[in-house]
């Protein structure tokens, strides 16, 4: 039965990044973008990430889209730039480096072998991510915060009204 | 291979139990929220419907599903039609991490009244209640009416500055829990003898403020605000479809903040055993619709706020007073 979920999960992910490529209508292509991550935390769901399934829907599909959507929702539509067919210079551009990237990974996963975790997980998820956090990684996570207050801060002055 | 067909068809039997009950009582609250209005403004309520107007409820529905649908011109259909469902599903998933009462054995399966009963149940809380802003914005976008636009970035704006809230006030109690699971955070509260709304009560008081804002009740209702927007975001819609926004918001939101606030602050199903075998159920559903009664009666009695005051009031008084509560919180855990 795993197969059947993830089959159907693998589905639900594919057919909604292709509508995040191809769909012409931004506020179309948020919905679909929204819908890639749901798949996506089902997905992480389905591997036992519980946490990782949870933080994807409340970063990322709450606080992170929710913005996007209302950047989008509001643009006035008639100064938005119209669709001008798809660019096919860049699109054969890409071609190449597409080849590149996929031949090595498509030969790793014919011929290589895939690493099972030894370490098993005894305890709950938000436990040990929690302890690594602040043992292991403690200053980069210290260093993350310290670069989000600075962005937050930059935006507090250019978002502020000149008085 | 049994065993997962038996806890296949148990936890089908589970969603369809909770779906029908909590779809049928939501529709019922219609008609005791008008009543207790009427009782509230002296006057009677409905009662021209049978007995007592009991099937008032009906006879709406009735009148929503055959109304004709309008949908107006120049709106994005497909979008239109998908903000009720994003509308309604994050409202129903809510109630798929409540737990009922205390797991018992029915012809030797142990069952769990809890839909899915996950380590991150608090967090899905949080994903789902504001995952409901999608269908506020959405369907105010794709109506293409200035009204309903303006109604849904209010209610927006109020969601994203109170789900922070909401989460920064649950933390006390994770903390004094150790665990995130709901049905954990209960068994903590029974073997401790001691409800967590008496460790916690800032905390309790924060999460009704964010509770009324995100199920955009009164004094939190700028989304609907009658007077100046006619009914905010769900004015363009008609039916049925109409009829899911208020059911959703107002009724289904209502009853799963209420029994997440009882499974994290009162207790969850723990009381005196004065009822027989059902007493745990019992005590959860009184101390739930104690709370959406006390929303429903805060909503015929308050006037309602400004919009800039509720932002204001959520990230300047709510915000510092929830971060300092988890601050001590952790302190007093940490040192006491």
């Amino acid at each position: 039965m795993e197969w059947l979920i993830f089959g159907f999960l693998s589905l639900w992910l594919l057919v909604s990044v292709f509508g995040t490529l191809f769909l012409k209508n931004p506020v179309h292509v948020i919905l679909a973008f929204l819908s890639v991550i749901l798949a996506i935390a089902g997905i992480f769901l389905h591997l036992g990430a519980e946490l990782l399934a949870g933080l994807q829907l409340i970063i990322y599909a709450v606080a992170i889209i929710v913005f996007y959507v209302l950047v989008i929702t509001t643009i006035p539509w008639e100064k938005v730039k119209k669709f001008e067919g798809i660019y096919k210079r860049e699109a054969l551009l890409a071609v190449p480096f597409l080849l590149i990237s996929f031949l090595p990974i498509a030969y790793m996963v014919l011929e290589g072998k895939f690493a099972v975790s030894e370490r098993v997980i005894t305890e709950g998820n938000i436990r040990s991510v929690g302890k690594t956090l602040f043992t292991n990684y403690l200053f980069p996570f210290e260093v993350a915060s310290v670069i989000l207050l600075t962005a937050m801060i930059g935006a507090i002055l250019l978002g502020r009204k000149e008085e | 291979m049994t065993e997962f067909w038996v806890s296949l068809l148990v936890t089908v039997i589970k969603v369809l139990v909770v779906l029908g009950v909590f779809l049928g009582v939501g529709a019922y609250l219609t008609w005791f929220e008008r009543k207790l209005a009427g009782h509230i403004q002296a006057r009677l309520g409905p009662k021209l419907v049978g007995p007592f107007g009991l099937l008032q409820p009906l006879a709406d529905g009735l009148k929503l599903l055959t109304k004709e649908s309008i949908v107006p011109a120049g709106a994005d259909r497909v979008v239109y039609y998908l903000a009720v469902i994003l509308a309604l599903v994050p409202a129903l998933m809510l109630f798929a991490v409540i737990p009922f009462g205390p797991s018992f054995k029915l012809f030797g399966v142990e069952v769990k009244p809890i839909v899915a009963d996950v380590n991150i149940a608090v967090l899905l809380v949080f994903a789902f209640g504001s995952l409901l802003v999608y269908g506020t914005i959405f369907s105010g976008w794709a109506s293409n009416s200035k009204y309903a636009f303006i109604g849904s970035l209010r209610k927006a704006a109020v969601i994203i500055g109170y789900e922070v809230v909401l989460g920064f006030s649950v933390l006390g109690v994770i903390l004094l829990a150790g665990t995130m699971s709901t049905t954990g955070i209960v068994q903590a509260q029974i073997e401790r003898g001691v409800w967590f709304i008496v460790y916690q009560p800032v905390a309790f008081v924060l999460y009704l403020f964010c509770m009324l804002a995100e199920s955009g009740r009164v004094p939190f209702d700028i989304q609907e605000a009658e007077a100046e927007l006619v009914t905010g975001y769900n004015v363009e819609y008609g039916g049925m479809r109409f009829g899911v926004f208020p059911l959703a918001e107002w009724y289904l939101n209502v009853m799963a903040l209420s029994a997440i606030a009882v499974v994290l602050f009162l207790g969850g199903w723990s009381g005196p055993r004065i009822f027989g075998p059902l007493s745990p159920y019992l005590w959860f559903l009184i101390k739930m619709f104690g709370l959406v009664f006390f929303v429903l009666w805060l909503h015929w009695t308050l006037p309602r706020f400004q919009a800039k005051d509720i932002t204001e009031i959520g990230w300047k008084v709510m915000l510092p007073l929830a971060v300092l509560n988890v601050v001590i919180t952790a302190f007093v855990y940490y040192f006491v």
